[in-house]
């Protein structure tokens, strides 16, 4: 199970109080209705599943109530940060030789 | 003359009683509650009508006699008036956007008191109760079993917890267990 | 190849079993093949034997990062069973399970195919209507599958409880007769050896770093941790590093990677007859062959490489499991381990040509992937062989998402993942 650091409350939780909730800093189109099949199925469907560092989106659904956005390295499953929604997203080179 | 008929309203917790000697169950008198959501700009409006600071900071809350505001979330509240005074009209009139529900009657609240209070919630509870992390004052939304919770500490050994009414029987089970269990 | 019979065995027991051979070579790879596989699990395994046996292309290797059938392949329930709702379901998996039927024949190796029997459990009347229209769908399309009152899935399963003042009530079941198990090792085994027999080269110990590319953007080989191999073909069946191995090549995939984790007790007297599912209280349980209960539990739910998953998962199955087989409570689990699943949005797997020549991808089976291990096998094969998907498998496309024609198997599959 793991421990996760909400932003929103200041504090560290367990797993049980979120719901995952994929792959972060996925823009939607502002022109949804003009983009092409190819870049609409890019957008809502491709992911880039990485072995690593991923970028993704949590919510803590029985907690605060807020979605915020996680780093975190899918092959040792440690957060290396978590942030608010709307913050910049932190460059992976902050996290490079961590987490391992 | 036509009789009057009044229906009588009961929680599902009423009459009921558990624990243990280390850990008693109290099932706390009916209250009016609010579900409050804002913006910094209707706090203070919203703080002066219903009488009780709307806390700002995370995890905390504002305690008057008989009255509760719980910081549920950024924008987000849980006010509970025990002496059942009725909430939403006293909102009439306020500029800044809010959302105001009255939740009363959905919401039970059982109180866990004694020395054992805090094992025998953490028996379903993840979080952490030690007095440093878990201070007399602080509020959480969390879970107790597979139940949503708002879990409160009134005093070292004394703990509000309020779960919604569908569930109050489960939650209340699992407390009356586990304060039997903290007993041995 | 020595065949395996009664009478290699009689001849074996009069040598102490010296004269066994093993089952496959374990060449040092050549500079350049006709087809190269990536993944050595049962999909990759059997794609490989497949292509020799019906396309007659032999000149192959399939390149593996550990060991034959490490993977998923080694790390399932080995459930087997073809009562998918959709078309497109229907077809691969019940193609799948009639190779099951008669795969240890063809590959002169006892994959311990069981079709002991799939139970689904029924809890209210969602469930009821839900399966109904499964066994419905299922028999209109030739696949067995029939509904039971509780007390025939009592009878056909004498360990469940089916009180009604039970904690999750069973109001019916579906069964599916055909349906079953098999033992996972021994597919990848058999169809390794029937591979290597056919003078496919196995190799294991050997990651994938890159896939080379000719200047016309066609696939030239790989790049490995044993060198440059070369092949004009190459077919990528990695299970969970799907999206990784693609990556390399520049084709994102719709996968989502997360753990999925399964337990088994301590052995048991055989008690448990058959395969029961959940999906309303996810639980699914069956017995090996070596008496242990080989319990599944649900995915998490963040994507992750690390083959482990959160313990709550793994102890709301079981407390499923102990509602519904009370006579289970007190038996110790023995292992517990996870998988990686590569997850699609529409919860059915992909078989498909990509936008790179020559690159052919096997992948997003996410949690069902052991059942459907020869049909895929197969499939694939013919895939890579002819560069077009056999007309079962041709709603598998890649192509979907953007066309929109989605096989929404989420709500259909046996359990919710």
């Amino acid at each position: 199970m793991l421990l996760i650091h909400c932003p929103y409350c200041g504090e560290a939780r367990s797993e049980l109080e979120f719901a995952g909730a994929g792959e972060a800093h996925i823009a939607r189109p502002e022109n949804i209705t003009e983009v092409s099949d190819e870049d609409f199925a890019q957008y809502f469907f491709m992911r880039t599943n990485p072995k690593g560092i991923h970028y993704e989106r949590w919510r803590h659904i029985h907690g605060c109530g807020r979605f915020f956005n996680a780093v975190r390295d899918t092959v040792s499953d440690r957060f290396l940060k978590t942030y608010k929604t709307g913050e910049p997203k932190p460059d992976r080179a902050e996290f490079e030789g961590e987490g391992r | 003359m036509v009789e009057e008929l009044v229906a009588t309203r009961t929680t599902p917790l009423s009459g009921t009683y558990g624990g243990s000697g280390l850990a008693r169950l109290v099932i706390a008198g009916d209250a009016t509650r609010l579900s409050v959501r804002a913006g910094e700009e209707a706090l203070g409006a919203l703080s002066g009508a219903l009488d009780i600071e709307l806390p700002r900071a995370p995890l905390s809350a504002s305690v008057t006699d008989g009255g509760y505001a719980f910081w549920l979330g950024p924008d987000e509240w849980l006010v509970i008036n025990e002496h059942g005074e009725e909430m939403i009209p006293r909102l009439q009139g306020i500029e800044a956007p809010f959302s105001a529900v009255d939740v009363s009657h959905r919401n039970v609240a059982v109180t866990v008191v004694g020395p054992g209070a805090a094992a025998a919630i953490n028996a379903a509870c993840p979080q952490d109760l030690r007095p440093d992390r878990f201070p007399v004052g602080k509020v959480v939304r969390t879970v107790l079993g597979k139940a949503e919770i708002v879990l409160f500490r009134k005093e070292e050994n004394t703990f509000r917890i309020e779960c919604w009414r569908s569930f109050a029987p489960y939650v209340f089970g699992l407390l009356d267990q586990a304060a039997k269990d903290t007993a041995y | 190849m020595r065949k395996y019979s009664v009478f290699a065995l009689a001849r074996e027991a009069m040598r102490h079993h010296s004269g066994w051979e093993k089952h496959w070579t374990s060449p040092e790879p050549k500079s350049e093949y006709d087809v190269i596989i990536i993944g050595g699990g049962g999909h990759g395994m059997g794609a490989a034997y497949y292509l020799a046996k019906e396309h007659g292309i032999t000149n192959i290797a399939v390149i593996e990062k550990g060991w034959i059938g490490g993977g998923n392949t080694g790390r399932n329930t080995t459930i087997v069973r073809s009562n998918y709702l959709y078309d497109e379901s229907m077809d691969i998996y019940e193609h799948s399970l009639k190779l099951w039927e008669g795969l240890a024949l063809d590959l002169n190796y006892n994959v311990m195919y069981s079709p002991r029997g799939v139970m689904m459990l029924s809890h209210n009347e969602h469930d009821r209507q839900t399966f109904k229209r499964h066994v419905h769908a299922n028999r209109l399309y030739g696949i067995d599958n029939e509904w039971l009152t509780p007390e025939a899935a009592k009878e056909y399963c004498p360990p469940l409880d089916i009180a009604a003042t039970a904690r999750y009530p069973i109001n019916g079941a579906a069964l599916q007769r055909r349906a079953g198990t098999a033992r996972h090792d021994a597919v990848v085994w058999g169809y390794g050896r029937a591979a290597s027999d056919r003078g496919i080269h196995i190799i294991q110990n050997c990651e994938v770093k890159g896939i080379r590319r000719g200047p016309d953007g066609a696939v030239s080989g790989v790049e490995t941790s044993k060198g440059f191999i070369g092949a004009k073909k190459i077919g990528v069946s990695a299970s969970g590093h799907n999206s990784v191995v693609m990556a390399m090549a520049d084709v994102s995939l719709p996968l989502e990677s997360q753990p999925l984790q399964a337990l088994v007790s301590e052995p048991l007297k055989p008690i448990f007859p058959c395969v029961v599912m959940s999906n309303t209280v996810h639980a699914y349980i069956s017995q090996s062959d070596k008496g242990e209960l080989v319990i599944g539990a649900g995915t998490d739910q963040y994507n992750s490489y690390s083959q482990t998953g959160g313990l709550q998962i793994v102890t709301h199955t079981l407390d499923a499991i102990c509602e519904l087989f009370p006579i289970f409570r007190r038996v110790k689990m023995m292992r517990q381990w996870g998988g990686i699943t590569d997850n699609t949005p529409d919860r059915s797997p992909i078989q498909s040509i990509t936008p790179v020549p020559g690159l052919f991808v096997n992948c997003g089976w996410g949690t069902g992937g052991f059942k459907a291990t020869p049909g895929s096998a197969h499939l694939f094969a013919h895939l890579i062989a002819k560069g077009e998907p056999h007309k079962l498998a041709a709603g598998l496309t890649l192509d979907r998402y953007r066309t929109g024609r989605l096989i929404d198997e989420a709500a259909a599959a046996a359990v919710a993942h």
